[in-house]
């Protein structure tokens, strides 16, 4: 029988459509046309206009503060709601259910813009505070989301058990369940990083001034600014991804 | 466990409202397009006054405007496009200039002031221009000519493409026809709308993006364009050429503007003040290949620069030309004969 060869070229089509726009992009990162249109030969010079701009740095640094503060804020609200729904029925948690699906369904722009409303409301200063506080918002619900689906497979009863040969209910949470969770709520922070490092609707208007981050500073670049240094920056950020992806399987790998 | 939580939540509100609030008298904060301005003349300002400068940015004037109207404060000055600030001068939001403290003023281009729509720079300060024309392929047009008329060559049927946007196209029209751009008489823009329909016989499409990839690619031979997008397509492919209608064309311009808000005047008039000093504008003006409306500058600016079609406009054309103003409830006019034309045969 001959093995069909459509998933061949279905693969080989995702490969060309994921990684080939990617390599593209690095490549021209060397290139020295400006507009990145016919190769102009080798250079380093988009590198260099990179690590000379400051305000991409501190647009970077703006970046990671916020997405790891929010990762392990609602690495742990994100949590704490999921046990929560899991272990109690009542009326309050249909409504928090309902509180934690919200953000998901709502979009962007109106979370964005409603938080600014707010904010002012409340005539918070805006800056990195406010950002960090709407990205909290919305990813406690795919921290949550993420860790529900872990509890689906939960077994109680070991929480039972614990608790029957005389730990506590917090001990028997600290030792039992966090543990066995865990796996559920790293894939969540990983979610709520990723979810936070990129967003760029709801932090543009929560931003305050001297808080711009790395999407803003991108998105307002595609008007006057280099696409070339956007491509370096593009590089950059590929080698870190998958220099920590090697990294991690390493040392899953050795485990 | 709960505790250390609860230590490390109130340690992160403590670091973020320091980081927030640590507001120094030395920062001037700037809401501008991202990779707008020389960063060595950031820092030359910065050295000469003594003070930081914290750059913020938006991806369009719309965004800028929601969210400060919504109330967003603590920015000390904008840079923005020419329409916008006048809605938000209408509505309150920017102070009035006190020309005495910008003692660089008289470099402002005059030709420039006479058509911009804040002419005694009452509230605004011109910072860089850019306006729209006809890119073409020099191999395959024969006879071009720095005209709209071309949009009528009949030589060049489905081969070009006009903007698909009623202020551009029409006010095209008009400029043809020798009319305004921010015309309001009904009659003028008839007439502009028969043009328009004359000359949709002769174009593939109305199009913004697409027609810049097909100019590149051949399939196009003349389109409707921004200079700044033809001085990319043209650092790309050789053929291409770029020309402003000698009829006139619509100019824009990012102007500088001191919200009512703002916290730090006194460095935001001295930014202001450096920035239209020749020898800052020149270099802003070489980092981004736009041009500024400022005389003096411009003297200092190569030849090469100077030349190049897709960068400056002559004066004679400036004369010429309008800048696009916000209509508010007249703008009606435009989307009904906007209407009329995408539905002639």
């Amino acid at each position: 029988m001959n093995r069909s060869r459509t998933p061949f070229y279905i693969v080989m089509g995702i490969i060309v459509f994921l990684y080939v726009p990617l390599l593209i992009v690095i490549i021209n990162s060397f290139n020295m046309s400006r507009f990145g249109g016919e190769w102009g030969g080798f250079t380093l010079k988009w590198y260099g206009k990179l690590f000379n701009d400051r305000d991409v740095w501190h647009a970077l640094s703006n970046s990671l503060i916020v997405a790891l503060s929010t990762t392990f804020t609602s690495m742990v609200l994100g949590t704490v709601a999921a046990i929560a729904l899991y272990r109690f029925r009542t009326f309050l948690q249909s409504v928090n259910n309902v509180f934690i699906y919200m953000p998901l369904v709502v979009p962007d722009i109106l979370i964005g813009i409603s938080l600014l409303l707010f904010f002012v409301a409340l005539k918070v200063h805006l800056g990195l505070f406010t950002i960090y506080l709407a990205h909290v918002t919305f990813c406690i619900s795919y921290v949550a989301m993420v860790v529900m689906g872990r509890l689906q497979d939960f077994n109680y009863s070991v929480m039972e058990a614990a608790m029957d040969l005389g730990a506590s209910w917090f001990t028997a949470v600290r030792r039992i369940m966090i543990p066995i969770l865990a796996p559920g709520i790293f894939a969540g922070g990983l979610l709520a990083f990723t979810l936070s490092i990129d967003d760029f609707v709801i932090t543009f208007f929560v931003t305050g001034p001297g808080a711009a981050t790395l999407p803003l500073y991108i998105y307002s670049m595609m008007k006057h600014g280099s696409p070339m240094v956007i491509n370096a920056l593009t590089g950059i950020f590929l080698t870190f991804t998958f220099i920590i992806i090697i990294i991690s399987k390493k040392l899953l790998e050795e485990k | 466990m709960m505790k250390r939580i609860v230590l490390c939540l109130l340690a992160a509100l403590v670091v973020f409202a320091g980081t927030s609030c640590g507001k120094k008298e030395t920062e001037l904060h700037v809401y501008n397009w991202a990779d707008y301005v020389n960063p060595e003349v950031i820092t030359q300002f910065e050295k000469a006054n003594n003070c930081r400068v914290i750059m913020d940015f938006f991806d369009s004037n719309e965004a800028l405007y929601a969210k400060v109207k919504a109330g967003a404060v603590g920015y000390d000055l904008y840079i923005c496009s020419s329409y916008m600030i006048n809605v938000m001068y209408q509505q309150n939001m920017l102070k009035s200039l006190d020309h005495g403290k910008i003692d660089n003023l008289g470099n402002v281009d005059k030709q420039y002031l006479k058509l911009a729509l804040d002419k005694d720079m009452q509230y605004s300060v011109p910072y860089m221009m850019s306006f729209a024309g006809i890119a073409y392929n020099k191999d395959k047009v024969k006879n071009f000519k720095a005209s709209w008329s071309m949009f009528g060559r009949e030589d060049l049927k489905g081969r070009m493409t006009l903007l698909n946007d009623v202020r551009e196209t029409v006010g095209a029209a008009l400029k043809f026809n020798g009319f305004s751009y921010n015309t309001l008489s009904e009659a003028e823009l008839a007439k502009a709308r028969d043009t328009v329909i004359k000359w949709k016989k002769n174009i593939a499409k109305f199009e913004v993006d697409e027609a810049k990839r097909g100019l590149d690619a051949g399939e196009f031979f003349l389109i409707h364009t921004y200079n700044g997008d033809a001085l990319q397509l043209m650092d790309q492919n050789k053929k291409l050429a770029f020309a402003v209608p000698e009829e006139g064309t619509s100019l824009s311009c990012d102007d500088m503007v001191i919200p009512e808000t703002a916290q730090n005047i006194k460095l935001a008039y001295a930014f202001i003040n450096f920035m239209l000093d020749p020898a800052v504008s020149a270099k802003n003006m070489e980092y981004i290949n736009y041009l500024a409306p400022n005389t003096a500058a411009q003297k200092l600016m190569p030849e090469e620069f100077l030349k190049n079609p897709a960068v400056n406009l002559p004066a004679s054309i400036v004369k010429k030309s309008d800048v696009l103003k916000d209509l508010g409830a007249e703008n009606v006019k435009y989307s009904k004969v906007w209407d009329e034309i995408k539905m002639a045969q």
